[in-house]
This record gives structure tokens, C-alpha cells and sequence, in this order.
């Protein structure tokens, strides 16, 4: 194929802004799956992408079109994963084509995320083709959205393609533009391979997939190749393009997108982002952008029968093989026994491991709060990093604590700007800049705090502009900040996996809040349980759970004993979710308590 | 022969009520007609006949008609089904005969007539002597019925009279609750049962409490109740036998100690279950379908094995409902299997929190009083 005819896309889209739908109106429309393949091929992907309605992992689709000036196209469509946690994947993808269908829902707007990745597009230097779907809804407002995009973005957005993917409106259009205005692909074809990753999985017969764009060179089996950022060699065994179901080619050629696999063992050796090389004939310098993704929310995973836990280390090993940001270390808690400190990327990313491995792995797990990773700078000089709150040191050896913080974008209609910025306040939040992107929306920067985040503060932002508000955030590096450990005693005895680390000024609303949810939280037991919060040697909040009064089955009918025997099983059955600490027997949602509470 | 090789005891289920009380999820019906009585008997009688012979039944076997509401049949069909059992071996020289009476039900005559069909013992559904929680519940009768039908029964001749009473009512408090012990002990009842309310799903009381239309007292007011029973019964010379019995020594009901005691037992009529030591039987819950697939010679309901440790499960909480407990050598000998081996580790908290008592000298575990309160948290460790 011509270099010339190729061309490289994705889609940058709001959730619910019909990513999906149009991506499947594309593959449709150029004949690559029928209707009935589309819905068995939708099948097969992850149950619990399906019920997020999130893409977790990024995709790639080859497809060929024949445009209206008679020739034949070949368009590769990647698929972007739709979520913070996952910035740096996304950033990949985009690194891997030269444009992008930038989708806005006609009846809604730019929303935060939407411009996150717009930006990382234009860092790219991608072709932006404006797409305004939904006009066929009656609220749809194209010229508002239009003027928006100019305005906010500041691109040429005359010729935007007004489609509805629902009804197939202007699938066409859309499929000229990008024959029209995305740039054919740059790479040379005779300089050594330079090919980037952006996504990997792991195939049980295949070892690990790549995904990879290939900017120069040529990729094809039986090549050594070498992974330049950790120099592991292997060797093509398969090289292939997504239709979307894996098809073997003879070769990925330059401009090309695709996938190979090298008998590569581990995702570890096949790190988003890294440049693929040819081992005997190296490119002299890598690719820009690569680097290592760092988990930025830590919480213990342990599971509720002490039985399980090295099932769950083979669970947690498998998922790695396909998740390089996943990361875990074996950790022992008091009141949990042996558990693994798990390291993710967000929140999101946490929820889905943590499903999977209970879904697919059929463990009983309790997860701890997450937290953030501190900096604790020490008395005598040392700093130590640490990501659970039972190993926050005693405060007498403490100079100060540093938490991270994160550049917040908050998108909202101007009637909560008062909401946000009060909310934003009280989650410590310092104020940056505000910009009216027309009459009626506005944007705000705040720096917050990232535990505030992952605390409530995505909820909570929902609730007071009423769902209207969309939030987008990065990393901005670590700060200082006033932090204690409040403790949490059941029984008298504290229980390590229920520390957690906060400001000082709100350890002890904080601390009674948690008392009084955990107090709502454990089941009645046959003794009383004083739960109390504690910073250091200080109580600073205390609840009773009361005890229960009686436990007594009344009186069997006509000799019905398996009814009784029944009744039994089901009181059991509902406790085997639960974990002894010390005495008392906790429900796993205690542990995320101080997550649940209003 | 063991007595668990045997049937001990003989129950027959009648589905039928005037009314059905506001808290009964139970298999009975109310307004069923004379016509569907005698088709019932009918088929009961054709189950006598063909399972009675399947089985060994002790001379001593217990009787004990129950429902619903067995007085509500006419004597005729009564006396059908005491020919019936009498025919097929099943009512031989009963160690003890009950039948369970509606105070609403009972009449002199129709007591006499119980008593001459050969039943030696009546437990009635008193549940309270207080009209305003008898309302509140749906029951059909008052109070005063109540202790009428007590004195008619003891002028038929019943010298072992039982009556079933229920705290934690709505409208019921720690003052009426006593009331109501004070009038049933005082009409000279030796027997009696007395169950905590417990409010089952899909019945009109759960619906009301829903609704906030009904209140029930507090937890801390069930737990009064509860040691109020206890404490006053024991103080009248009732004294507690199994975990809602009570009785004066001598007058306990033999035939619910054959269930406690987990021996064999036979019944007949829709819903009922038997118990052959391994194996349970269960009727169908319907009536026309138990009547159907007795007239067509088809099975009426559905056997469930019991392995090995079901049985010694069940066994165990059944048995510790009892004040005496268990025997750990008979335990031994009918399961192969030591308790305390078996169960140990997780008895051992319960042992040392004084609510398991194990007597190591006469080889027998048994709940303590506070064990009782607390004794599903106890059965809990036995099952599965």
C-alpha cells in the first residue's frame, strides 16, 4: 500500500458522547464487519469495559475505504482508553496517528476531559477534524458548539462535520474528511525501525501482543528486534493487523499500525510507550514522550479467608501480565493477616482490578482505603515515601510531610461556579484562574490535593452542580501540608487497616465521622464494641456498637428442620464475608468506610 | 433395635384455619369448604395406607394432629383419620396423643369427643390474653374463650393441657405479657410454649410494619419479655426443658421430644415432614396438588438425603435446644464422631464464655442460660 494512502486517526470524545457508536458506524460503513459480526465482536470484549461503558485498554482497527475521488484509502482507527487514570496511554495512542476526530455532542459541549485530550492532540501535532454528533436530537445547538470550539480551542471549526452516528448522518463526510485533511503518515521506509507501542496484552499462546505504530522502517517475522527503553531482544514471531480481530500479515510497513508478537513473556518488557528497534540495525535515538507509568493510588488487598492468599498473589501475577502499571508488594496487617499494598494508576483503575480479581479470580477480598503516596521528610534528614497510613512514623520524628497535588480543570455553567469553588475550598483547594468559555459555561483551575480527590471529591462535585460539572486533572508535584494519622480502636485494640492519614485541621470531624459510619457499619455482635478514633494516645471520637440482645430461632413447624438448618446456613453464609479482627467480625465495607461517608 | 432405627413419632397436618393470623407464613388456608375437607381426609387416609407399611413404627409412637387448625374438622373426618392410623399400625398404645384446638374451635362436647377418639392431651392456640394483641394479630378468639376452653377442656377429662403463648407482639408490653402468664398458670396449665414473634416475609404483619400501620415493642422490651417468661415460669414450677418450653416435670411433650432428640418421625397431609434418620420427606405445600397426586398414586412431595454430617448437624442444634443437651457417648455411638473433636475449636469461645457448658463427668454438653439467648450464634458453627 502507498504510503500516501494511509491514514492514522482516533477519536478524542466525552463520555456518552458517542465514541462508540460512530467508531462502530465507521466499520460498518467501509464493510470491514457486518452488522451481525459487529454485535458478536462486541461480545468478546471485557464484561466490565461493556458495564463502565469505559475503554480500558486501547484498540486498533484497520480498515479500507474507497473514497469519492476513486481511490482506495487504508484507515487505521485507534481507540483511546476514556479515562484520567489512563492520560498516559492515551497520550500514546495519539502519539501513534496524525489526526483525530475531536466528537462533541451537539446538545451538550465541550466537557472537561474532552479538552484534556485535545491538548495532548495538539501536543502531538494531530489534524483536528471537529465532529458534532447528536443533531438529530431536537436540543442540539451546532452553532453554539462550533463557536465553543473555536473559541475554547481555537480551531477552525467552519467545517465541522455535523453527523448523528445514531442514524448513520454524515458517516461519509466524516470519512472524507480524514482521507482529506489527515496527513499520510512521514516515516522512511529505508532508515532502521523505529516503531512506538501504545498498548500491549497478554495472549496465553502468543506471549505478549504489542500494538504498535511502525514511523520508520518495516516490521516483519523472523527480525531481531530490541525494546529500546530496556533493551530486552527478541524475536518477531507474528506480525498482524487488527479487522478487528487479529489477521497475519507479511509485514507492517512504514506508517503502518498493527500488532506482533516476539514470544515476549512479560507487558514489562513491552512498556506502552517504548520504541521497537531492528537489533541488528538499531535506530540511533528512541522516541520521544516514554516513561514509566507510576501508580499514584495505593490500597491493601487482602483476602477474607487466609487461605486465599496465594491465589491472590497468582491473580494479581496474571493481571500483571497484562497491566504494566499494576503494581503490588506483599504486606502484613494486624488485623488482616498477609495482603499485598497494590499500586494503581486512579481510581478507576483500582475499581477494575479489584473486580476482576474477584469476578474472575472468584476471590473474597477487603480492600483498604486508598491513599496517595506521602513524602515524609524525618528529623534527622531522611525522607521516606510511604504509601500505607499504619506506616506513617510517630510525629515526634516527623519535620514535615509533603502530599501531591494535582491541576484541577472544572467545566461547569456559571450558576455553580459558587458550588465548585466553595466545594474546592473546603477540599483545600487553592484557587488558580477562572475563563468563560461562552455566556453560560465557565472553567476553573483549582490545585488540589490528590487525596482530596480520590476522597470524594469527584462525587461530591456531581452532586452539588448536579451532574453538570466535568473534571479533568494531572500531577503537579508534591507540596506541604499539615497531615496526622488518625487511628481507629475496636474493642481497645487498634486496627491498623482502618488508619488513615488527613489534615490536621479536619482529623477530628474526621475522626468522629468514621466512628459513627463504622459504628452503622458492623452488626450487632453479643458483646458491646466501643469504637473509637484516636490520634497518637488521644481518643477524639468514640461510639458504641450496642450489643445484640438475643439470638434465639423460634419454634420449628411440624418437624421442618431443614428450614431451620436453612435459616442457619444463610446467617453463616453472611458472615463468611466478613473478617475476625481480634474479637469482632467486621463487613468488608468497613474497610473502605472512610471512603462512604456524607 | 436402637430407638433412631424406629419411628417415634406420628404427626398428621391439617392446612385448614377460620382465618389466617397476620403473622403466619405457614401452609394453611382459610375458607376451604366441607367438600375439600373430606377430599383432604380422603387423601390423607390413602397416604396412611401406603407409606405406613414402608417404614417400623414403636408400639410407643407419639400422636400429634396439627395445622392449621385440626379442630376445625368434623368428627367425622376426625375419627377417619384415628381409624386410619389405627388400621395401618401407626396409633398402637401412643405414649402420648395431641391434638392441637382453636380456643375459637372448642366446645364441651366437641373436647369429649377428642377425648373419646383417644387423645390424651390438647395444646391450644392461646398466643395471648389480651384482646387487643389477639386483634392485632388477626386471631379469632378472645381472651376469655381462651380460659374457657382451658376449664372445658380439664371437665372433658384432659389432665395434660398446653397452651402456645407469643411475646413481642404489637400492642404487647412487659405488664400485659405477665398478665397473660399469670391467668394461664393460674387456670392450671402445666405446659407451656412460648415463642418470641418472628415476623416473616410476605405475611400482612410484615406489610403493616412496613407501612409503619403496626408497631412492635423494642429490642430492649423483647429481651424483658423474654427473661420475664423464663423467670416466671420457673418461679410457678414450669420449669424450662427446651429453649421456648416449659413445663411442670412429667408433663413435657413427648412428641416435640422426639423431634429435639432428632429420632424418626412419620407424618402425613400437605407440607408435612417426615424423617426416617437419613432422609427427609416433604408434602407438597399445596392442597389440591397433595390431593391429586395421592388420588393418582403419584409421590406427594420430595425426599432430601442427609449426609453424614447434615445429620450430625442437625442432630446437634436440635439437641441443644434442650436443657439436658446432648449425650456425647450416644452422639458417638449413632454418628461415629466426637463433638469435641468435630467442633472444638469453634465450641471452644463459646466454652469459655460461659455459654456452652460441657460436663466432662457425665459426658454431656448443654447451651448455659445465656447460651439459649444467644444459640442461633452457637448452631451457626454446626452447619455448613
Amino acid at each position: 500500500m502507498d504510503q500516501n494512502k494511509i491514514r492514522n486517526f482516533s477519536i478524542i470524545a466525552h463520555i456518552d458522547h458517542g465514541k462508540s457508536t460512530l467508531a462502530d458506524r465507521l466499520i460498518e460503513y467501509t464493510g470491514t464487519l457486518t452488522k451481525r459480526e459487529m454485535e458478536a465482536q462486541i461480545l468478546d470484549s471485557m464484561d466490565l469495559e461493556r458495564e463502565r461503558g469505559i475503554t480500558i485498554k486501547a484498540q486498533a482497527v484497520r480498515s479500507s475505504y474507497k473514497a469519492k475521488n476513486g481511490e482506495e484509502y487504508m484507515l487505521n482507527f485507534i481507540d483511546t482508553p476514556g479515562h484520567v487514570d489512563f492520560t498516559y496511554e492515551v497520550s500514546r495512542a495519539l502519539a501513534a496517528c496524525e489526526g483525530a476526530l475531536l466528537v462533541i455532542d451537539a446538545t451538550q459541549g465541550i466537557e472537561a476531559q474532552t479538552l484534556a485530550n485535545v491538548y495532548l492532540a495538539l501536543d502531538n501535532d494531530l489534524e483536528i477534524i471537529p465532529v458534532i454528533n447528536k443533531v438529530d436530537l431536537p436540543s442540539a445547538d451546532p452553532d453554539r458548539v462550533k463557536h465553543e470550539i473555536e473559541e475554547v480551542i481555537g480551531i477552525d471549526a467552519s467545517e465541522a462535520v455535523l453527523t448523528s452516528a445514531k442514524t448513520g448522518l454524515g458517516i461519509e463526510d466524516v470519512l472524507e474528511a480524514i482521507v482529506a485533511k489527515v496527513p499520510a503518515p512521514s516515516g522512511i521506509s529505508d532508515s532502521p525501525l523505529k516503531a512506538l507501542v501504545f498498548d500491549s496484552k497478554f495472549d496465553a499462546y502468543k506471549g505478549v501482543v504489542l500494538y504498535v505504530r511502525v514511523i520508520d522502517g518495516r516490521i516483519k517475522p523472523g527480525m531481531k528486534i530490541k525494546m529500546m527503553a530496556t533493551n530486552a531482544e527478541f524475536e518477531v514471531t507474528e506480525v498482524g493487523v487488527f479487522k478487528p480481530n487479529l489477521v497475519n500479515v507479511d509485514s507492517l510497513e512504514v506508517g503502518q499500525v498493527g500488532f506482533f508478537a516476539a514470544a515476549i513473556k512479560n507487558v514489562k518488557d513491552a512498556r506502552v510507550g517504548d520504541t521497537v528497534t531492528d537489533a541488528n540495525n538499531p535506530a540511533a535515538e528512541a522516541l520521544p514522550g516514554y516513561r514509566k507509568a507510576t501508580p499514584m493510588v495505593f490500597c491493601g488487598l487482602y483476602p477474607v479467608e487466609n487461605s486465599d492468599y496465594d491465589n491472590l498473589r497468582d491473580a494479581l501475577e496474571k493481571l500483571q501480565l497484562n497491566d504494566a502499571s499494576l503494581v503490588f508488594e506483599p504486606e502484613t496487617s494486624v488485623a488482616l493477616g498477609f495482603g499485598f499494598r497494590c499500586g494503581f494508576l486512579g481510581l478507576l483503575h483500582m475499581d477494575v482490578i479489584k473486580e476482576r480479581l474477584e469476578r474472575e479470580y472468584n476471590l473474597t477480598l477487603i480492600t483498604t482505603a486508598p491513599n496517595v503516596i506521602y513524602q515524609v521528610f524525618r528529623t534527622n534528614g531522611d525522607v521516606e515515601l510511604v504509601d500505607n497510613p499504619s506506616n506513617f512514623p510517630d510525629p515526634t520524628v516527623i519535620d514535615h510531610v509533603e502530599e501531591p497535588y494535582v491541576n484541577a480543570t472544572i467545566i461547569v455553567p456559571k450558576d455553580y461556579v459558587g458550588a465548585v469553588m466553595e466545594l474546592s475550598q473546603e477540599k483545600r483547594g487553592e484557587y488558580e484562574n477562572m475563563t468563560y468559555l461562552d455566556e453560560t459555561r465557565v472553567m476553573i483551575h483549582y490545585a488540589l490535593p490528590l487525596s482530596e480527590i480520590i476522597y470524594d471529591y469527584f462525587d461530591r462535585l456531581k452532586s452539588v452542580t448536579r451532574g453538570y460539572a466535568s473534571l479533568d486533572y494531572e500531577l503537579a508535584g508534591y507540596r506541604a501540608s499539615s497531615l496526622v494519622k488518625v487511628d481507629i480502636l475496636l474493642n481497645g485494640e487498634p486496627v491498623d487497616a482502618l488508619s488513615a492519614i488527613v489534615h490536621r485541621e479536619k482529623a477530628v470531624s474526621r475522626g468522629r465521622q468514621l466512628v459513627e459510619k463504622l459504628r452503622s457499619l458492623i452488626p450487632r455482635q453479643m458483646f458491646e464494641i466501643p469504637v473509637q478514633a484516636a490520634i497518637g494516645n488521644k481518643v477524639i471520637a468514640r461510639e458504641n456498637v450496642r450489643a445484640m440482645r438475643k439470638d434465639v430461632l423460634a419454634k420449628c413447624y411440624g418437624g421442618d428442620i431443614s428450614r431451620k438448618r436453612k435459616l442457619l446456613e444463610k446467617q453463616k453464609e453472611g458472615k463468611k464475608r466478613m473478617k475476625q479482627v481480634g474479637s469482632v467480625e467486621l463487613p468488608q465495607e468497613a474497610f473502605m468506610a472512610i471512603l462512604k461517608m456524607d | 433395635m436402637q430407638k433412631w432405627e424406629q419411628i417415634q413419632g406420628v404427626y398428621i397436618h391439617t392446612p385448614f384455619c377460620l382465618q389466617k393470623c397476620l403473622y403466619c407464613d405457614f401452609a394453611s388456608y382459610a375458607g376451604a369448604d366441607t367438600e375439600t375437607m373430606e377430599k383432604y381426609v380422603d387423601a390423607v387416609c390413602s397416604e396412611i395406607m401406603m407409606r405406613s407399611n414402608e417404614v417400623t413404627i414403636a408400639d410407643q409412637a407419639t400422636l400429634y394432629f396439627g395445622g392449621g387448625t385440626p379442630s376445625l374438622l368434623s368428627e367425622k373426618l376426625l375419627a377417619k383419620l384415628v381409624e386410619a392410623l389405627q388400621k395401618n399400625g401407626c396409633w398402637l398404645q401412643p405414649a402420648e396423643a395431641t391434638i392441637e384446638v382453636n380456643p375459637g374451635t372448642a366446645d364441651l362436647d366437641k373436647l369429649r369427643f377428642f377425648k373419646d377418639l383417644g387423645f390424651d392431651r390438647i395444646s391450644f392456640g392461646v398466643q395471648s390474653l389480651n384482646d387487643a394483641e389477639l386483634r392485632a394479630v388477626g386471631r379469632i378468639h378472645t381472651a376469655n374463650e381462651a380460659l374457657d376452653a382451658i376449664t372445658m377442656a380439664e371437665k372433658a377429662g384432659f389432665t395434660r393441657v398446653s397452651a402456645d403463648l407469643i411475646y413481642g407482639l404489637p400492642e404487647q408490653s412487659l405488664q400485659t405479657l405477665k398478665t397473660s402468664l399469670q391467668n394461664l398458670t393460674a387456670a392450671g396449665l402445666q405446659h407451656l410454649s412460648v415463642y418470641g414473634l418472628t415476623i416473616e416475609k410476605n405475611t400482612p404483619l410484615a406489610g403493616m410494619l412496613d407501612k409503619g400501620k403496626v408497631e412492635l415493642p423494642d429490642e430492649d422490651c423483647q429481651l424483658a419479655m423474654y427473661e420475664l417468661v423464663q423467670e416466671y415460669l420457673e418461679a410457678q414450677g414450669l420449669h424450662r426443658y427446651e429453649i421456648s418450653n416449659y413445663a411442670v416435670s412429667g408433663q413435657e411433650s413427648r412428641h416435640n421430644l422426639v423431634y429435639w432428640h432428632y429420632l424418626p418421625y412419620l407424618s402425613f397431609g400437605s407440607s408435612a415432614c417426615s424423617f426416617n434418620g437419613s432422609q427427609r420427606f416433604t408434602a407438597t405445600d399445596s392442597v389440591t396438588d397433595y390431593i391429586e397426586s395421592i388420588q393418582s398414586g403419584k409421590s406427594c412431595g420430595g425426599f432430601e438425603d442427609l449426609t453424614k454430617e447434615m445429620q450430625l448437624s442437625e442432630y446437634l442444634f436440635m439437641g441443644l435446644r434442650t436443657t439436658v443437651g446432648i449425650d456425647l457417648i450416644e452422639t458417638e455411638q449413632r454418628f461415629g464422631c466426637d463433638v469435641m473433636l468435630e467442633f472444638g475449636v469453634e465450641l471452644e469461645k463459646f466454652i469459655r464464655g460461659n455459654l456452652v457448658f460441657c460436663d466432662i463427668e457425665h459426658r454431656r454438653m448443654r447451651l448455659t442460660e445465656q447460651g439459649m439467648r444467644f444459640s442461633n450464634e452457637i448452631f451457626e458453627i454446626f452447619v455448613k
